[in-house]
């Protein structure tokens, strides 16, 4: 069974998409839930819909037509937070809105939901194309280069920005980098999760791993690890159940929480016994 | 010789409400200033405009550079009130807290013996040595405190800013802290700016004080700091605090043997 599984084309290059989809989010997450930007991936995926639909409207590729409405968001997330003053969370949920409203207008001007829609909106692991393959190996390849340069850097900005900012470490910068990386990320995984489930795959693996984990380069690992047995158990599974990869991925993170909750509580336990 | 710290008419705002007007005054080396105030008085603000975390009106040159263009951010610690991850869990040792103190112009970033070394001074000199491979979110905020001194200390910076430091100190560590404090300006030279309400304890160690309360009241050495009419006039709870003192102990808290803020009080009253 496992054998014919992964005999075929379309699923090999569904696991490696994904695999790589889910290490960039898991990278990138970490950084993003210590720092309290976590909801960005969700804002950011509301707004994946704009595009999407847009893409659907001109008949252009919904992945090309994603990017500059997506990147567009998040310059507007940073612009809001920076220069309009308001929190980060209030910021994500007004570009959030809007996208999410825009998107909805721009579906029923193209004519309503139809099945292609539904695949953007909740993933298609199996029809990711090599282009999306290779875009995603050059994401996780410019990522590494940036956390290789930048490492102590955005370890310190994550843990107290204001400190970081008196050793002249550039965080507004920094943080510009970050969300950009977030935002291709985002157009990235719509098809292996979907739109309204990219998040789950930010968060979910980086919160299980610092429960997990003592040191933070085992966050990091941890995270990538738990993310790329989510997506290979997540296709799987759906492979063999007949039941949607999007959401079967994000339920095994979520199970994957729960145990790692489980064991921390247990070792704590011990413990103190 | 530049002074370290210089400011003229530093004003800052925070939507249309004032917080600090038209602040001048020059820091030299070696002094050890304490900044104290009423709560809203703008002593973090300050503080925060001369480490280029807020942006105001007005000019601030440290080690005689503009701060536009100041990039020795090796030469000045600095210590903030809270702890960053009092309430989350952040995955760190306490020696990769202290190593953060080393990042600075993109040098000196990993944990080197050199550099680790250099850690380990910093954390013996705030009696922290022993928690070094402990998780920094789960010290208590008493051992926090110490360990974020030790990576203000661990650049051996010149200049050190810190903002109510001692207020999660147990009575033994804020006399430890103070007393540091205290060895490292008198030994060393290096320069501080101390945000404290704690004049009493502080006070012995202090060269100069700066009250500020939206603008600034007095800026001076300690003996005229007591002689200040309008110093008098603003401190009423602190000239009460002052009184109580002389009953009890004889003497000035501020350790300088005068009873001018007492007559000034008392008579205004």
């Amino acid at each position: 069974m496992l054998g014919e599984f992964l005999s075929y084309s379309f699923v090999q290059r569904g696991l490696l998409a994904g695999s790589l989809v889910a290490i960039i989010c898991a990278l990138l997450g970490v950084f993003l839930v210590l720092k309290r930007l976590s909801l960005i991936g969700d804002g950011l995926s509301h707004v994946c819909l704009t595009g999407v639909a847009l893409g659907l409207l001109t008949q252009t590729s919904p992945l090309y037509m994603s990017l500059p409405v997506v990147l567009g968001a998040s310059w507007g997330i940073l612009h809001i937070m920076d220069k309009v003053k308001i929190y980060g969370d209030a910021a994500i949920g007004i570009v959030s809105a809007a996208g999410l409203a825009l998107g909805i207008l721009l579906t029923a001007l193209a004519g309503g939901f139809n099945a292609d829609l539904f695949g953007f909106l909740f993933g298609s692991i199996l029809t990711v194309g090599k282009t999306e393959v290779v875009c995603c190996a050059g994401l996780l390849a410019a990522l590494i280069v940036f956390f290789g340069f930048y490492y102590r850097d955005l370890l310190a900005a994550s843990f107290d920005e204001a400190f970081a900012r008196t050793r002249g470490i550039a965080v507004k910068r920094l943080n510009t980098v970050l969300i950009l990386f977030t935002a291709v990320a985002v157009v990235l995984a719509f098809k292996v999760v979907g739109i309204f489930l990219i998040s789950a795959l930010i968060i979910l693996p980086p919160v299980s791993a610092l429960l997990l984990a003592k040191t933070f380069k085992q966050v990091l690992w941890v995270a990538c690890l738990l993310a790329v047995v989510s997506v290979w158990l997540g296709i799987y599974l759906s492979f063999i159940c007949n039941i949607p990869s999007g959401a079967t991925i994000i339920l095994i993170n979520l199970v994957f929480f729960i145990l790692a909750a489980c064991i921390r509580y247990l070792g704590r336990v011990a413990r103190i016994g | 010789m530049s002074p370290v710290i210089e400011t003229n008419h530093l004003s800052f705002r925070y939507s249309k409400q004032p917080v600090l007007q038209d602040v001048s005054f020059a820091v030299q080396a070696g002094d050890y200033v304490g900044i104290i105030g009423p709560n809203g008085g703008g002593k973090t603000t300050l503080l925060k405009l001369i480490l280029g975390l807020e942006k105001g009106q007005g000019e601030i040159r440290l080690f005689g550079e503009d701060l536009a263009q100041f990039s020795q951010w090796k030469k000045i610690g600095y210590l903030a009130q809270k702890s960053p991850v009092s309430q989350s869990r952040f995955p760190i040792s306490v020696e990769e807290v202290v190593l953060m103190g080393l990042c600075y112009d993109g040098a000196h970033k990993e944990a080197t013996t050199e550099n680790l070394q250099a850690v380990h001074r910093a954390l013996t000199k705030t009696h922290t040595a022993d928690l070094a491979k402990h998780i920094f979110s789960n010290l208590s905020i008493g051992q926090q405190q110490r360990v974020l001194l030790a990576r203000a200390l661990v650049s051996e910076p010149q200049l050190l800013i810190l903002d109510e430091p001692s207020a999660a100190l147990d009575a033994g560590s804020r006399e430890q802290f103070f007393t540091l404090l205290g060895e490292l300006n008198q030994k060393q030279g290096v320069t501080i700016l101390l945000i404290t309400h704690d004049t009493g304890e502080v006070g012995k160690y202090i060269s100069k004080f700066m009250y500020i309360d939206g603008e600034l009241v007095f800026f001076g050495d300690k003996e005229s700091f007591c002689h200040s009419a309008k110093v008098a006039e603003k401190l009423g709870s602190f000239a009460q605090h002052t009184i109580d003192y002389l009953h009890n102990h004889g003497h000035c808290p501020l350790g300088c043997h005068c009873e001018s803020v007492v007559t000034h009080s008392t008579e205004k009253k």
